[in-house]
C-alpha cells in the first residue's frame, strides 16, 4: 500500500507543478482550470490513501508471505451472478433517452435505477462484495 | 445464455467485453472499405458526401472507443486478478454494469445509422460547431453523444474497479514492485482514465445542454466559444491516445520477454516511464490546437517533445530484453516486432507533429492520418493480435493454428503498410483528411489506389484470422496450462482457469512466479 500512496502523492505533486507552470507559461484560465481541477482529484485521493494507509495490513505486502500462510484472510465475498448489473445499465439508457426526447422514460428511468440500486445494495448485503 | 448476460465472474466480463470489441472492428473495418473505395479513384460517387461523413465518424468512433481502449479494458479484466492471484475483481456487479454500459453505450452510437437524417457525421471528435444542433440537425448526433456518454462513465468505473482491486487484492508475496509490465501498465492507464475521462464525460453533457435545454456553452454568436469545446475535448483526447496505447506496451513487454526466454530487462525503468508517460500526457493536450492561434505553442511543444524520452527507454529496454535471447518467432512475437517497427514510425512523426513549424504545414492532412494510423493501428492493433495468440490458449485451452497465425502476420503488416505509408506522401503533397473526392494532381491518384489495395490485403488478413479461430475451434489442439512457458501467475492456473482462479498460489518471491516454480535451482541461485 506504501507503493500505492506514493503513487497517488507523486501524481497529486505531478498535478500541482504543471498547472503552476502551465498558469506561469499562458495564462489561459481554461486548461488552468482542468489541469487544477485534476491536482485536486489527485489530492483528494492522496489525502484518502494517506489515511487508508494507516489501518492497512495486506498480506499482498508481506515479501516473505505464502499463501498458506495467509490462509484465513477475509477477502469478503465474491458473487458469480447477479441480473442487477445489466438492468441497471438499460435503466441508465432509458433515463439518457427520456432526458432528451420523452420525458416520461426519464421518469420511469430514474424510477427504475433506484429500485435496482436499492435491490443491488440488499444482494449486496446478503451476499456480499460489491 | 442468461449465466453470461448475468455474470459477474471476470473472465467472463473480459471475453465479453474482447468478443463485443471485435464485432465493433469488424464493421469499423468495413466501414474503412467503403472509404478507401470511394477514395481508390478521384472524383468517384460510390456514396453520397453526406454518407461519407457519415462513414468516417463511425469508422472513428468504432476503432478507437468501441475497439481499441475497450479491447484493452478486457484483456485487463481477464488478466489483472489472475497475473495479482486475486480471485475476482474488488467489485464484480460494478465490472458488469461497467460491460453493459460499454455494449448499450456502443449500440447506441451504431443505431444513429438508423435515425431520420443519419448517424453523427461530424467526425469522432464531434467539434462545434459541427455538431451543434443548428448544423447537426438530425438524431444520430444526440445518440453518438449518449452512445459515448455511456461508455465514458463505463470507463471511468472500470479504472476505479482496477485500481482497487490491484491495490487491495494482490496474493500474498505478490508486492507491487512483484507485479507483471501488464498490470503495472493498466495502474497507469486508470489513473490516466481517472484524469481525463471525467473532462470528457462534461463535455459531452455541455454539447447536449448546448443542443436540447438552450445552453450556448460553444456558441460563439450567444458568447460560448468553440476553443472551449477543443480545449474539453483534447483535455480528454491527447491521454486517450496513451490509454489506447499503454496497455499494449504491456502486452509487448510480456511476448517479448517470453519469446526472448529472458526477464524483462530494465523493470523499474518499464514502470516508470509508464506513469512518466501517463502524467506527461495531460500536459499536451493543445499540440492538436497549434493552428488556432490562442494556444501556448512553446510550453505544448516542449511537453510533448518530452513524451519521447519515456517511450525511447521502452524501446531501448525492449531490445535489451531481446538482446542475446533465444528469440522465438512464434506469432505473437512476429507481431511484437510488427508493432515495433510500425510503432517507431507512427512515434518519429509524433515528434514530427509536435513542432508547431510542421504541424502549421501538415495539421488536418493526410499525413497527420497517416501518424495516428502507425500509433494505433501498427501499434495497437498489432499489439491485440499478439495479445490474442499469446493468450487464447488460456482464455479457451485450445491453441491457434501457427501456420495460418504467420500468414495472418505478414499478410497484415504487409497491407498495413500498403494502406498507410502512402498516406504519408498524400498529405505531404496536400490532401487534406476527410475530404469525399480529391482532384488527379501530383500524385495522389496512384498513391491512393495503393491504400485502398492495401486496405483490400487487410481485409484478407482479418478474414484468416476469424478462420484461424474456426478451424481451431474445431480441431481442438489441446494448449496444456502453460503452452509458452510463461513467467506470470496466469500460467500457474488450468486453461481456462476455473471460478476464482486458482486452487493453489506458488510462493511469489520474484516478478517471475511460475518461471521461478519451474526452476529452483536458478531460483535457489538467486537467493530467492
Amino acid at each position: 500500500m506504501k507503493t500505492g500512496v506514493g503513487l497517488f502523492t507523486s501524481s497529486a505533486i505531478f498535478g500541482i507543478v504543471i498547472a503552476t507552470a502551465y498558469w506561469f507559461f499562458s495564462h489561459d484560465y481554461a486548461g488552468v482550470f482542468l489541469l487544477g481541477l485534476m491536482a485536486a482529484g489527485l489530492a483528494f485521493a492522496t489525502i484518502y490513501a494517506v489515511a487508508a494507509e494507516r489501518e492497512a495490513d495486506l498480506d499482498g505486502d508481506d515479501p516473505n508471505l505464502t499463501q498458506p500462510q495467509a490462509a484465513g484472510e477475509d477477502m469478503g465475498t465474491f458473487t458469480t451472478a447477479s441480473p442487477w448489473p445489466i438492468l441497471m445499465a438499460c435503466a441508465v439508457l432509458v433515463t439518457l433517452l427520456g432526458a432528451i426526447w420523452f420525458p416520461f422514460l426519464l421518469f420511469v428511468g430514474i424510477v427504475a435505477m433506484l429500485l435496482i440500486l436499492w435491490r443491488l445494495g440488499a444482494e449486496s448485503s446478503r451476499v456480499g462484495g460489491a | 445464455m442468461m449465466r453470461w448476460l448475468t455474470t459477474t465472474d471476470h473472465k467472463k466480463i473480459g471475453i465479453m467485453y474482447m468478443a463485443s470489441t471485435f464485432g465493433f472492428f469488424c464493421i469499423g473495418g468495413l466501414l474503412s472499405m467503403i472509404i478507401r473505395a470511394q477514395l481508390s479513384e478521384p472524383g468517384l460517387s460510390l456514396v453520397s458526401p453526406h454518407a461519407y461523413n457519415q462513414i468516417f465518424t463511425l469508422h472513428g468512433t468504432a476503432m478507437i472507443f468501441l475497439f481499441v481502449a475497450p479491447f484493452g479494458i478486457g484483456l485487463a479484466n481477464y488478466l489483472i486478478p489472475l497475473q495479482i492471484g486475486a480471485p475476482d475483481m474488488a467489485f464484480p456487479r460494478l465490472n458488469a454494469t461497467s460491460l453493459w454500459l460499454f455494449i448499450l453505450g456502443g449500440l447506441t452510437v451504431l443505431s444513429g445509422a438508423a435515425a431520420a437524417g443519419g448517424a453523427a457525421a461530424s467526425g469522432w471528435s464531434s467539434y462545434a460547431p459541427l455538431s451543434e444542433i443548428a448544423i447537426a440537425t438530425g438524431a444520430g448526433q444526440d445518440l453518438w453523444l449518449i452512445g459515448i456518454l455511456m461508455t465514458s462513465v463505463s470507463t471511468i468505473l472500470t479504472a476505479v474497479n482496477f485500481i482497487v482491486t490491484v491495490f487491495l487484492y494482490r496474493a500474498p508475496g505478490m508486492t507491487m514492485w512483484r507485479m507483471p509490465i501488464f498490470t503495472w501498465e493498466m495502474v497507469a492507464t486508470s489513473l490516466l482514465i481517472l484524469m481525463a475521462f471525467p473532462p470528457l464525460a462534461a463535455c459531452l453533457c455541455m454539447l447536449l445542454i448546448d443542443r436540447h435545454l438552450g445552453g450556448h456553452f460553444f456558441d460563439p454568436a450567444s458568447g460560448g466559444s468553440a476553443v472551449l469545446y477543443m480545449h474539453l475535448f483534447w483535455f480528454f483526447g491527447h491521454p486517450e491516445v496513451y490509454v489506447l496505447i499503454l496497455p499494449y506496451f504491456g502486452v509487448i513487454t510480456e511476448v517479448v520477454s517470453v519469446f526472448s526466454r529472458k526477464p524483462v530487462f530494465g523493470y523499474v525503468g518499464m514502470v516508470l516511464s509508464a506513469f512518466a508517460i501517463a502524467g506527461l500526457s495531460m500536459g499536451v493536450w493543445a499540440h492538436h490546437m497549434f493552428t488556432t492561434g490562442v494556444v501556448d505553442n512553446p510550453f505544448f511543444a516542449g511537453v510533448s517533445f518530452l513524451i519521447a524520452v519515456p517511450t525511447g527507454i521502452k524501446f531501448f529496454n525492449w531490445a535489451g530484453t531481446m538482446w542475446r535471447g533465444a528469440i522465438q518467432l512464434s506469432t505473437p512475437m512476429l507481431f511484437a516486432i510488427g508493432f515495433m517497427l510500425n510503432f517507431l514510425i507512427g512515434g518519429i512523426t509524433g515528434v514530427l507533429l509536435a513542432s508547431p513549424p510542421i504541424d502549421y504545414e501538415a495539421h488536418d492532412s493526410y499525413f497527420a492520418v497517416a501518424h495516428f494510423h502507425y500509433v494505433i493501428g501498427g501499434g495497437s492493433l498489432f499489439a491485440i493480435f499478439a495479445a490474442l495468440f499469446f493468450w487464447f490458449p488460456k482464455f479457451s485451452g485450445i491453441r491457434l493454428d501457427e501456420r495460418l497465425g504467420r500468414a495472418f502476420f505478414y499478410t497484415m503488416f504487409v497491407g498495413f503498410n500498403c494502406t498507410f505509408l502512402p498516406m504519408h506522401f498524400m498529405g505531404l503533397e496536400g490532401m487534406p483528411r476527410r475530404v469525399y473526392t480529391y482532384d488527379a494532381v501530383a500524385h495522389l491518384p496512384i498513391l491512393n489506389l495503393i491504400s485502398t489495395i492495401g486496405a483490400g490485403i487487410m481485409a484478407i488478413g482479418v478474414l484468416l484470422f476469424i478462420a484461424n479461430v474456426v478451424i481451431s475451434a474445431r480441431k481442438r489442439v489441446p494448449a496444456g496450462d502453460d503452452p509458452w512457458g510463461g513467467y506470470t501467475l496466469e500460467w500457474a492456473t488450468t486453461s481456462p482457469p476455473p471460478e476464482f482462479n486458482f486452487t493453489k498460489l506458488p510462493p511469489i518471491r520474484s516478478e517471475r512466479p511460475v518461471f521461478d516454480l519451474h526452476h529452483p535451482e536458478l531460483t535457489a541461485k538467486a537467493g530467492r
